[in-house]
């Protein structure tokens, strides 16, 4: 996928490429508005990561261009703002997401692949890995053709780690993904461990192989090897 | 006590003494210059008694005159005259009357004598009482009417004053609405009305900046905390991790998250004092509570504890999010504090919500638990939970309470229904 990272801070732009170029994807990156406008005007994109304050203008104007032009790219909005006006502006204004900082680059992936799935015409309503298939409409899993049920939950977290198959997802950065970040909950990692036992168990019963590494501890990777 | 009162209670005191004072020294005076007035009489009665005497008569005075004058004859004349009140009866009205008499003695047609001249001062105790009622009533009256003027007055004067006073109390610092003047005037109302005005500005602009400050400060920590994440997450994928860098990975993990939280707790505060959530609408409680047990449910059993809910079916009008974070911090405070294997009680009925919990801790100092940043060592929390949860309540006129009993920490939110 070709993804354009509109964002100002170098740091945070060169992680996003880093972690999404790990994962296949090709990037390109602009720290003003010029810069970004410049690149969109030759280039297009699956996705764009937009930053709504740039030195040198609104991120909210970069929406208005782009709907200007019928341009058909999936939008996030990477903001360090978490208000709900500004939330609704940014989506109306044609974004598809919109994701708080400081956020997880593994919970930036997961949004990036939805919003690109959602945006393709063709729709891939499903996703396969291996034996593994997940159906995003139903929110089923079949393995080799068998139905595993897992809780909502449980649903949620095997998708999360199967969007960043291969990668290590820290135990905080699953927690967010579960629980959103109105949870005062901040410390509390450890029962995380007792999801993924389950949807380990649940999967190997019906026959799938054991994806899931533990990584010091720390986190979890969901990995062929 | 009321000023007004206060003022009027003195005034009264000293003018009731006042009076008193002037009324007994001018009776007093009164008195005095009648008995001067009636001796005088008595003396002239006694010269007459002596010119009747060289003429060689006995004086006897009119009846109508209210004097009497008795002789009495002695062995020695011994020259010295005397003046006292006594009681003499009347022989005109046939009563006993207060009567002043003089007694001397000479010689009377060359015998000695003891004069007694006797005087009634029936008459002139009458005038003293008519010009003591004269004055007195007027007096009275004009006291009476001075009171009442003044209480009038001062409460006409004082009028705006308690306005004021309305005013002040119901400036409040959180609201929109700024201090509200009031219409003086007496000058030093006025001024006090300026100061107040003035005052209320400052304050609220003050209290405004530090909101602001505290806003931005944790907006600008959000951004270096975004690329600290995305490093960490980077660095995760790193093949060359040891155990050790694990950990270290883990324990940053941990800070940042705190630090995020800390924030977002923050930037919530300020969110809620300058009340940006208003999404006013008809929330069923019950379910409400119902999905964050589900919510929460992994950790509730990852630490074996029981939830006993009597829920009843409450649906009340309020904002979403902050009924949403209310539950939540309540939710999380009884996990939190709680222990392996211990007890959550969840009650809700139309006037509250109680969410009582068993916990290590002994009972808590309800005066402190609502403080920002108010943390017993074993928290790891950002101990700002509870302050949001005041916070919630004081914006929705909730009444939030605390109590320690049967082993129970409760916490109680009282609606207020209008």
């Amino acid at each position: 996928m070709k993804i354009l990272i509109i964002e100002d801070e170098l740091g945070l732009q060169r992680s996003i490429a880093q972690y999404l170029l790990s994962q296949g994807n090709l990037c390109s990156q602009a720290s003003t508005y010029t810069e970004a406008l410049e690149r969109l005007a030759v280039y297009e994109y699956d996705c764009i990561l937009l930053d709504l304050t740039l030195p040198d203008g609104e991120g909210l104007q970069i929406l208005n261009y782009l709907q200007k032009m019928n341009r058909t790219e999936g939008v996030i909005i990477i903001s360090a703002k978490n208000s709900i006006h500004q939330k609704i502006e940014g989506l109306s204004l044609g974004a598809d997401d919109y994701l708080v900082k400081p956020f997880h680059l593994s919970e930036l992936n997961a949004r990036i692949l939805a919003v690109v799935r959602r945006k393709s015409a063709h729709g891939e309503r499903h996703i396969e890995f291996n034996e593994i298939r997940i159906d995003l409409d139903a929110k089923e899993v079949h393995v080799n053709g068998k139905a595993v049920y897992l809780t909502k939950k449980e649903f949620d977290l095997l998708l999360y780690f199967v969007s960043n198959k291969g990668k290590v997802i820290s135990k905080s950065a699953a927690v967010e993904h579960i629980w959103g970040d109105d949870s005062d909950m901040a410390d509390s990692f450890d029962f995380i461990y007792t999801h993924i036992k389950n949807i380990r168990k649940k999967l190997t019963d019906v026959g799938s192989k054991d994806y899931f590494q533990s990584v010091y501890g720390i986190g979890y990777k969901f990995t062929e090897a | 006590m009321k000023l007004f009162t206060r003022y009027n209670r003195i005034l009264m005191i000293i003018s009731l003494f006042g009076l008193l004072l002037i009324g007994i020294l001018f009776y007093r005076m009164l008195i005095y210059y009648l008995d001067q007035q009636i001796d005088h009489d008595l003396v002239e009665e006694v010269m007459e008694v002596k010119e009747y005497s060289a003429e060689g008569n006995f004086y006897q005075p009119h009846e109508f005159e209210d004097l009497i004058v008795q002789y009495k004859k002695i062995q020695k004349v011994n020259p010295s005259s005397s003046y006292a009140d006594t009681v003499f009866y009347n022989p005109v009205k046939h009563r006993k009357e207060t009567a002043r008499y003089l007694k001397t003695e000479f010689n009377l047609v060359g015998q000695p004598y003891q004069i007694l001249v006797i005087a009634s001062k029936f008459e002139r105790q009458e005038q003293i009482r008519d010009i003591c009622l004269i004055i007195l009533i007027p007096v009275t009256l004009l006291f009476a009417l001075v009171l009442l003027i003044n209480r009038v007055l001062l409460r006409k004067i004082w009028s705006p004053f308690e306005q004021l006073l309305k005013n002040i109390t119901a400036f409040n610092i959180n609201h929109e609405r700024p201090y509200e003047p009031v219409e003086m005037p007496v000058a030093e109302f006025r001024q006090l009305n300026k100061v107040l005005v003035e005052l209320s500005g400052k304050v609220k602009s003050d209290y405004n900046e530090i909101k602001l400050f505290t806003e931005n400060a944790s907006h600008e920590m959000m951004t270096p905390l975004a690329v600290i994440n995305s490093k960490l997450d980077n660095m995760l994928q790193s093949h060359v991790l040891n155990k050790e860098d694990g950990e270290t990975l883990m324990e940053l993990y941990k800070a940042t998250s705190r630090l995020t939280k800390l924030n977002q707790s923050l930037l919530l505060l300020v969110k809620i004092d300058n009340n940006l959530l208003q999404d006013e609408e008809r929330v069923n409680l019950k379910s409400l509570i119902e999905e964050k047990q589900i919510y929460f449910q992994e950790l509730i059993t990852e630490r074996n504890i029981t939830v006993e809910t009597v829920l009843a079916d409450v649906t009340i009008s309020a904002s979403r999010s902050l009924l949403e974070i209310l539950i939540n911090n309540l939710f999380s405070n009884v996990i939190r504090h709680n222990y392996d294997g211990g007890k959550i009680k969840i009650i809700l009925d139309e006037e509250k919500i109680v969410f009582a919990n068993t916990g290590h801790n002994k009972a808590l100092d309800p005066g402190k638990i609502f403080d920002r940043f108010y943390k017993d060592n074993v928290s790891e929390g950002t101990g700002l939970g509870l302050a949001i949860l005041k916070q919630i309540c004081n914006r929705q006129h909730y009444q939030l309470d605390y109590s320690y009993h049967q082993d129970l920490h409760t916490f109680t939110v009282k609606f207020n229904h209008q």
